[in-house]
């Protein structure tokens, strides 16, 4: 696979965090819940994030929004912190929910951030209007950030925001890319197969639209 | 503290919308062709068609729905359009009924025989899904608790197949799950007014015919009005909007008035 | 088994919707009506208690350790207050609940919504430098973009006015219509990974 500099920037991120003395926020957004595949690929990051983080004994501070994603979070971290060989590094008390509302939420992210003053912040899910309110509050207090969103409206301002985005399907790409696990690689393997056929397939279709106007077997019916 | 470009740049800007709020100025404005559309949308269907409009919003966005919500519930009831308002988010479900009683009283419009609100339902995909095939069971009651069959606009109202489109008011992504869901598994009609940072977003499945027609922001609620011949509050912030979008070009010339002289001084490096 | 039963229900409800979605079949399609209208309904009022659990436990933690105590308190009260207004006068047109909904809760909302416009603007100042060809290009863009939705008329409306809808129609739908592709396949075979029980993550590793 080739290399996504958000994903490899990850451990730089976790390293500062620890040189600086300062935690590292995670959140997975406001828009999705659980079900999401955005959120599932936000946990597999989170798990290898949290994973580092036990290692270098950095403060990991995980605010949401969905009480389900919550409990998910505290076993996906407290297995990663099992993982790594520092069980009782874990610190309950930082995966937190925080409120349903979506300015509530930013509102409380946004408290955390500035009061904690991370030294990384990860924003990677499904964010709506809070992206920016998040992504600049991180900027202001100098806080090295990735982000990486399914929405295409948000993506536009983390890659003003941020340091480093993950675009599109570089996000669901993670889990492959930092487990090296065969199956998934093959999954997004597949993932590219099919876009290289919708590609030939939207070809041929101007194409052949352009020679025959008439024709409806491409059209949305 | 002293103050950062930051500052300067958040002062500037609210001494700029507040002052452009103050002057009662109207700029002319020209309907565009996404808000035209929606208005013939509505206005080609036959007197007394039956809409689902949903509340699809939160209470953060209301200064920009509102409007939206306002002109679109005035024009649907002076088609004399039958009206079913739901919500699919908590916070949307006090507001929409709210709006529907004010604009059914300014049109004489009674409850339960041209307009009806059905209330909040939690789980949207499943909402949304489920009233594919029942809206009676997904909605049993009213939002006041009166029972179904109290309600003689509800009767024979199966699903979607017995409404005539539904339109979906939001600030979010809500819209997506309606043309994914509603239009994509049952082939319902899906409009919507939408929050403006959220245009480009729908702009693929407007243009795929996923979505029938679609207005957005605080200038597509200004348009709206003109076409329905009521001014609202629409028109009124788009003075304040325009200057906002013209703080914010001076402010992109200038930060790269500033980056282009730094670049120069340190050697053009 | 703590691992394998998960991946069994989430494996066995994934395909049985699954067929469900794309059955026609009356028993499939009330069964489906039954699993939509009441399980996940239910479902979501247990994830409800769970999550004012969590924000009691987190917040008298803060009390406790004297950290932001005044806004902790506040929280709390908050949490309580609502459910009482609401189960005791109603939560219909002028009752108290609708009246803290409407002169507490969305003037805060609206206001932390408003910070957005802020942003955008030192966003804006920071970020639309003509670093590169690629930068500049973004620059124009956003130039003709916020010109053309300002009510300046005349050789605006004219010439910048149909520009910009020419790229909002061609290059940026196309790029926007491309990334939608991308994260659809993405979701796609995130979900069956999820369904197969290859990604187990989420239920809190790898293995």
């Amino acid at each position: 696979m080739r290399e996504i500099g958000g994903l490899k920037a990850i451990e730089e991120a976790i390293g500062r965090a620890t040189e600086m003395a300062r935690p590292l926020l995670f959140t997975p957004g406001w828009g999705g819940d659980i079900q999401r595949p955005t959120t599932i690929a936000s946990m597999n990051i989170l798990s290898q994030v949290a994973e580092t983080t036990a290692r270098y004994d950095c403060p990991l501070i995980y605010p949401t929004h969905d009480p389900v994603i919550m409990s998910v979070a505290q076993e996906v971290i407290r297995e990663s912190y099992v993982r790594a060989g520092y069980p009782d590094r874990v610190r309950e008390d930082n995966i937190m929910y925080v409120s349903s509302s979506q300015f509530g939420y930013a509102a409380a992210v946004d408290g955390l951030i500035a009061r904690n003053r991370p030294a990384s912040v990860f924003l990677l899910g499904t964010f709506e209007a809070e992206s920016l309110i998040l992504a600049e509050t991180g900027n202001s207090i100098g806080a090295i950030q990735i982000a990486g969103t399914d929405s295409t409206i948000q993506l536009a301002f983390f890659i003003v925001a941020c340091d480093y985005t993950l675009i599109g399907e570089e996000l669901f790409a993670a889990s492959g890319y930092l487990s090296g696990d065969q199956s998934i690689l093959s999954s997004v393997r597949a993932q590219d197969i099919i876009k290289i056929l919708i590609a030939v397939i939207l070809v041929i279709a101007t194409i052949w639209a352009t020679i025959d106007p008439n024709s409806t077997w491409w059209k949305y019916q | 503290m002293k103050p950062t470009s930051r500052h300067l740049c958040f002062l500037g800007l609210a001494v700029v919308v507040v002052v452009a709020m103050l002057v009662d100025y109207r700029p002319a404005l020209t309907p565009s062709d996404d808000t035209r559309g929606m208005f013939d949308y509505i206005d080609s269907l036959p007197q007394g068609s039956l809409l689902l409009v949903s509340f699809d919003h939160e209470a953060s966005s209301l200064p920009e729905v509102r409007p939206l919500a306002l002109v679109f519930l005035r024009h649907a009831f002076a088609r004399n359009h039958r009206l079913i308002g739901i919500a699919l988010l908590a916070e949307g479900t006090g507001v929409g009924c709210g709006l529907m009683n004010q604009v059914a009283k300014e049109y004489g419009k009674e409850y339960g025989r041209d307009y009806v609100y059905l209330g909040f339902k939690p789980q949207y995909v499943a909402a949304i899904l489920s009233m594919g095939e029942s809206i009676r069971q997904t909605f049993p009651e009213d939002y006041t608790g009166r029972a179904w069959e109290s309600l003689p606009m509800l009767e024979g109202i199966r699903n979607y197949g017995d409404l005539a489109g539904v339109i979906s008011i939001t600030d979010g992504s809500m819209v997506m799950h309606w043309v994914e869901y509603g239009n994509g598994r049952f082939g319902v009609t899906i409009a919507a007014f939408v929050a403006a940072a959220m245009v480009t977003t729908y702009d693929p499945y407007l243009g795929s015919g996923q979505m029938r027609a679609m207005v957005g922001g605080l200038r597509g609620a200004a348009e709206y009005e003109l076409l329905i011949g009521r001014v609202g509050s629409g028109a009124r912030s788009m003075l304040a909007q325009t200057s906002m979008h013209l703080y914010v070009l001076l402010l992109i010339v200038i930060g790269n008035v500033v980056y282009f002289r730094n670049r120069r001084s340190r050697g053009g490096t | 088994m703590r691992r394998r039963l998960p991946q069994i229900v989430c494996g066995l409800m994934g395909i049985l919707l699954l067929i469900l979605y794309f059955s026609g079949h009356p028993i499939a399609r009330s069964l489906n009506l039954l699993v939509l209208v009441e399980y996940y309904q239910i479902i979501f009022a247990f994830t409800l208690l769970l999550g004012a659990v969590s924000f009691v436990k987190v917040n008298l933690k803060g009390i406790e350790r004297r950290e932001d105590r005044p806004y902790r308190v506040v929280a709390l009260l908050a949490l309580v207050l609502m459910p009482v207004l609401a189960l005791i006068w109603g939560i219909k047109g002028d009752s108290p609940f609708m009246w803290v909904f409407d002169n507490i809760q969305v003037p805060m909302q609206s206001t932390v919504f408003a910070l957005l416009a802020f942003f955008v603007a030192s966003a804006s100042f920071r970020g639309f430098r003509a670093r590169s060809v690629a930068a500049g290009v973004l620059l124009v863009s956003a130039l003709l973009a916020l010109l053309s939705r300002s009510d300046l008329g005349g050789f605006i409306a004219n010439h910048v006015s149909p520009l910009a809808e020419w790229l909002r129609d061609y290059p940026s739908m196309s790029a926007r219509r491309a990334i939608l592709i991308g994260i659809g396949l993405g979701s796609l075979t995130t979900s069956v990974r999820v369904i197969l029980g290859i990604e187990r993550t989420w239920l809190g590793g790898w293995k």
